[in-house]
């Protein structure tokens, strides 16, 4: 017990590592902020870098950046509508109204002590549950995973402004970008066009950027001469009332956020939108309404997504398997230095399992304190004039496009896609649903097709499944409660109940 | 759910009949995977959404039923012409062709010099000549993208 | 305005080509490579435990990301697709091999040039702790009275699984359900949640996990029971037929564009050569299950042609493919 107790607070009294955690939280929350820029490239990269030093110190340095580079991204889409990384796309919802109000200063100080409590709570979760946890992540089905893609296309469509039909063409539009390529079981060409360069399928990032940064430099055009808005940067650090008053619906989403984020193959990304819809649908008086910078539509998104950090250490410390892409790199860090992440990592070295544990509510702590500081200039950024923060978008686009793959293809594409973005926003079209199509499209049919051969391809038996297993059963009953809410069934039914 | 009739902007028909077309052509693309439609194969899922697509787009075209030209807007000449009016502005055309050139220019230009070129003519052009000022906060922006990219994260740019 | 723009063009460009004659010396950047596979798959895990041994000989850093998909044809064809230049890098397993034969693509490794064949691994078919089954042949007799029934976990057509699968049918009759997935790692997670019955896997992919009691070993691809797995019967217990193809593994390597410059694929060459030989890769790959080959150059070309050869050859002459390997330029073994 004492030795648990030592392995928790190394990294808190050990100087170096102090330092190390401090400064990857820092870098991480820079990186983050980049379009393009990827905490798993910062951490691959720290690899390399890192591979003759100690393994504690090695460590300290990714966890900083994960933690860090989670939440950086929110910075850009609060004050910008560039969301710095897929996870962050939810928080542009209500962050960037908020931001064009002037509150750009009070909405990244909510957001980064919304973190916090998040991530927080999602090292509680990993420290309190890691091996039921990990067993419950398990039990997730091919099938499972369909009804959870399933789940997630249809709260992004009822996401979506002022028409539904224009929020079902983006998702499906989307989605059909997500397929592009090469078919994963058969090999075969989708949707290619006979492009050779097609094959590999279009990166989420290049349409993300596109779709959000180029798309939003062209739509600014219009209104160059508008004087930007003049920030608050008063009341930076949120008073404890409203900490508390968002407490309870920042708990409910902490928990969804570290649910999704220990499933292998879904991460911050699925997990923000799930907390997003969560809060429409639970907060009936919001600060203001959603989609015009409510309060509790930056709280979900920015606690789920922190609290699916911790969740994605949950298979990976337990079970060797990644919770997501920069966990699958941090396995690799431990094989380099000797360790074998797999079942056994947690019996023959508890102390890496609690080590990581202290250092992520260290580095969650750090977050804090970064988080709060330096704000004022951040949030000043809104108010650079749009003659030069136009031009400097659309680099900043480039660089980050390119330096995903070094690919100039991808570029181009990136600038397509911010034309067509263009478009799609002056004739009322949301861009977030079209991103996360992009993200959800792919794991929908990979999952149906895994479930499809799963059953002998038989629809009936496939049919049967949904409903057969408890978890599908909950998945499925919430499926159709949500088509239920989203139909005028839903009044048909309201009627007839209070009639009686 | 307003009751007042809501106003279709200059092209959003157009736009939404390519929306239609384009919907077809990713029908027949997506039919072409496997020749046909089949419960489990590559082509499922692609048929499917563009299916989804299509019902969609004839769903927003059915909705103009409900909505009513501005008033203003006389006839389709005139709706074209207020179409291009809103969306070509010489200032917003300028910066379409110069963001066109800039990333042609980058593959046998270098990065740094064709992002240098572009930074400072949009920045002269937009602030209405303030070269000198214009020109430093080029420089500048250059200089961070240099240090950040190069050489912290060691991104390779061409 | 655009006339001093355009001007301003042309002098860039001619600076450049006069300073892209003095190129420094390479690598003078970060190193771009891609994985075939998914992570958390045997590739994966070879491939980082390398890289960094690698890193520290060539002074650079090698950023690796995952290309997986169709059965490793989307990240190869992105690596062919690159510029020839060094600076791409494609790791890969030993599928490329056999895309010709399965209609997956119309390259090989033989159109890039091999830098290492990095080692060899074994293949274990494992399955679930609660599975009925311990023992591969008393999995192959209830497949035979139940056909279609099992569901085993695959990694698209040409993948490892299917290979694996096609030698058994060659031999003997195994008819299942096949499950898709991205790679070992997604596969060995549904194996873990006992979504599919079995999978045929990389032992490096499921050494640990073997290990740890979370998944239980029915047959190696050996004719001998082997050390690192102790009570795993060699497969040839429930198919003595298979001993024809054995000994026979997947392999791991790195591979770049054939029109690299000579001078880098040397430098690419000895650093891969020095890096696999290092004590701590060494140390790693056996803990892995693996065993190492270390190959470059004619020795490397030499290795891919006579796997090509020995197991198209049998795979035809089994009728697991319809393709003739004489069609495509394979010679017999």
């Amino acid at each position: 017990m004492s030795d648990t107790f030592s392995y928790l607070l190394m990294a808190w009294l050990d100087p170096g590592l102090l330092g190390l955690t401090a400064l990857g939280v820092l870098a991480g929350i820079y990186i983050g902020a980049i379009p393009g820029l990827s905490v798993t490239m910062a951490v691959s990269i720290l690899i390399s870098f890192t591979f003759a030093w100690d393994i504690n110190n090695a460590l300290a340095l990714m966890v900083g950046i994960y933690v860090g580079g989670v939440y950086g991204g929110s910075r850009t889409a609060i004050l910008l509508n560039i969301p710095g990384a897929p996870s962050a796309v939810t928080t542009a919802f209500d962050g960037y109204p908020l931001a064009q109000k002037g509150e750009a200063g009070r909405a990244i100080g909510l957001s980064t002590v919304m973190s916090v409590i998040g991530g927080l709570i999602g090292v509680a979760v990993l420290a309190g549950t890691a091996p039921h946890l990990a067993d419950l992540a398990l039990q997730f089905a091919p099938r499972d995973y369909f009804l959870i893609a399933i789940l997630g296309l249809l709260l992004v469509s009822s996401l979506s402004g002022k028409s539904l039909a224009r929020g079902i063409f983006s998702v499906a539009l989307g989605a059909t970008i997500g397929l592009v390529g090469m078919d994963m079981v058969t090999a075969q060409p989708r949707l290619t066009l006979g492009s050779m360069e097609l094959l590999g399928g279009i990166h989420y990032v290049v349409v993300m950027i596109g779709l959000f940064g180029v798309a939003e430099a062209f739509y600014q055009l219009h209104n160059m001469a508008k004087v930007p808005v003049k920030q608050k940067v008063d009341k930076i650090i949120p008073p404890l009332n409203m900490v508390l008053k968002f407490l309870p619906l920042s708990i409910r989403t902490s928990i969804i956020g570290v649910v999704v984020g220990a499933l292998p193959g879904t991460g911050g990304d699925i997990a923000s939108l799930f907390a997003y819809d969560h809060a429409k649908r639970t907060v009936k008086n919001p600060s203001t309404p959603f989609g015009e910078g409510a309060y509790e539509g930056l709280v979900a998104p920015e606690t789920a997504n922190n609290a699916a950090v911790g969740g994605a250490y949950v298979p990976m410390l337990t079970l060797g398997m990644p919770g997501d892409a920069v966990t699958a790199v941090i396995i690799g860090a431990l094989v380099i230095h000797g360790l074998n992440p797999g079942p056994m990592l947690m019996i023959e070295t508890p102390h890496i399992f609690w080590f990581t544990v202290g250092n992520l509510a260290l580095a969650n702590i750090f977050l804090l304190v970064f988080g709060l500081t330096g704000i004022r200039i951040f949030s000043k950024i809104v108010e650079v004039p749009k003659a030069i923060m136009i031009p400097l978008i659309l680099v900043l686009c480039v660089v980050g496009t390119y330096s995903l793959n070094s690919n100039m293809m991808e570029v181009y594409w990136m600038l397509g896609f911010g034309i067509l973005g263009y478009w799609l926003k002056v004739f009322g079209f949301q861009m977030g649903p079209i991103i996360l199509g992009v993200i959800l499209g792919p794991l929908l049919d990979e999952s149906y097709r895994q479930a499809m051969s799963s059953v002998g391809d038989r629809g009936g038996d496939f049919l049967l499944a949904l409903v057969a297993n408890p978890l599908s059963l909950v998945l499925t009953t919430v499926i159709a409660l949500v088509l239920l809410g989203n139909t005028p069934l839903k009044g048909w039914l309201v009627g007839r109940f209070q009639r009686n | 759910m307003s009751k007042k009739i809501e106003q279709t902007q200059a092209g959003e028909k157009v736009f939404d009949w390519l929306l239609l077309l384009f919907s077809v052509g990713v029908l027949v693309e997506a039919f072409r995977i496997d020749g046909g439609l089949r419960l489990n194969s590559a082509g499922s899922f692609p048929v499917g959404l563009a299916l989804v697509m299509l019902a969609s787009s004839i769903a927003i075209l059915f909705s103009h039923r409900r909505k009513r030209r501005d008033p203003r807007i006389r006839s389709a000449l005139h709706e074209c012409q207020v179409f291009l009016h809103e969306h070509f502005q010489p200032h917003i055309v300028v910066f379409s062709v110069v963001s066109v050139i800039y990333l042609a220019a980058i593959i046998w230009a270098s990065f740094y010099i064709s992002t240098f070129i572009f930074l400072a003519a949009m920045f002269i052009y937009y602030r209405q000549g303030r070269i000198i000022s214009s020109l430093i906060i080029t420089s500048l922006a250059i200089a961070v993208i240099y240090v950040l990219f190069t050489m912290v994260f060691r991104v390779y740019l061409p | 305005m655009f006339k001093p723009l355009l001007t301003g063009l042309a002098v860039a460009a001619g600076t450049l080509a006069l300073t892209g004659n003095a190129l420094a010396e390479y690598p003078e950047r970060n190193i771009q490579g891609t994985i075939q596979w998914g992570a958390g798959g045997a590739t994966d895990n070879v491939v980082r435990s390398l890289t960094p041994h690698v890193e520290e000989i060539l002074g650079t850093t090698i950023v690796l990301t995952n290309r997986p998909g169709g059965t490793g044809v989307i990240g190869m064809n992105h690596v062919m697709r690159q510029r020839p230049d060094g600076y791409n890098l494609l790791f890969g397993a030993e599928n490329p091999q056999l895309y010709p034969l399965m209609g997956l693509a119309d390259f090989t490794y033989d159109d890039m040039h091999a830098v290492n064949i990095i080692g060899q691994g074994l293949v274990v078919i494992a399955t679930h702790p609660d599975s009925p089954f311990d023992t591969f042949a008393e999995l192959l007799e209830y497949a035979n009275e139940n056909p279609g029934e099992l569901r085993m976990g695959g990694t698209g057509a040409g993948g490892l699984p299917s290979t694996i699968h096609a030698m058994i049918n060659a031999v003997g009759e195994l008819d299942v359900r096949t499950v898709t997935f991205g790679g070992d790692g997604p596969g060995v997670t549904a194996l873990l949640g006992e979504h599919i019955d079995f999978m045929p896997l990389s032992l490096s992919a499921v050494a640990e996990q073997i290990r740890g009691g979370r998944l239980k070993g029915l047959a190696v691809l050996n004719s001998e029971e082997l050390e690192e797995l102790p009570g795993v019967p060699p497969i040839t217990e429930a198919l003595p037929d298979i001993e024809s193809f054995l000994p026979w593994g997947p392999f791991w390597g790195v591979f770049v564009h054939q029109d690299t410059p000579d001078d880098i694929k040397t430098i690419l060459e000895d650093a891969y050569q020095q890096a696999v030989a290092s004590d701590g890769f060494q140390e790693f790959l056996e803990n892995f299950g693996g065993t190492t080959l270390n190959l470059s150059g004619d020795a490397a070309q030499q290795y891919l042609d006579n796997w090509q050869s020995v197991t198209a050859w049998s795979m035809y002459e089994a009728e697991a493919v319809e393709t003739s390997p004489e069609e495509l330029g394979i010679p017999r073994p």
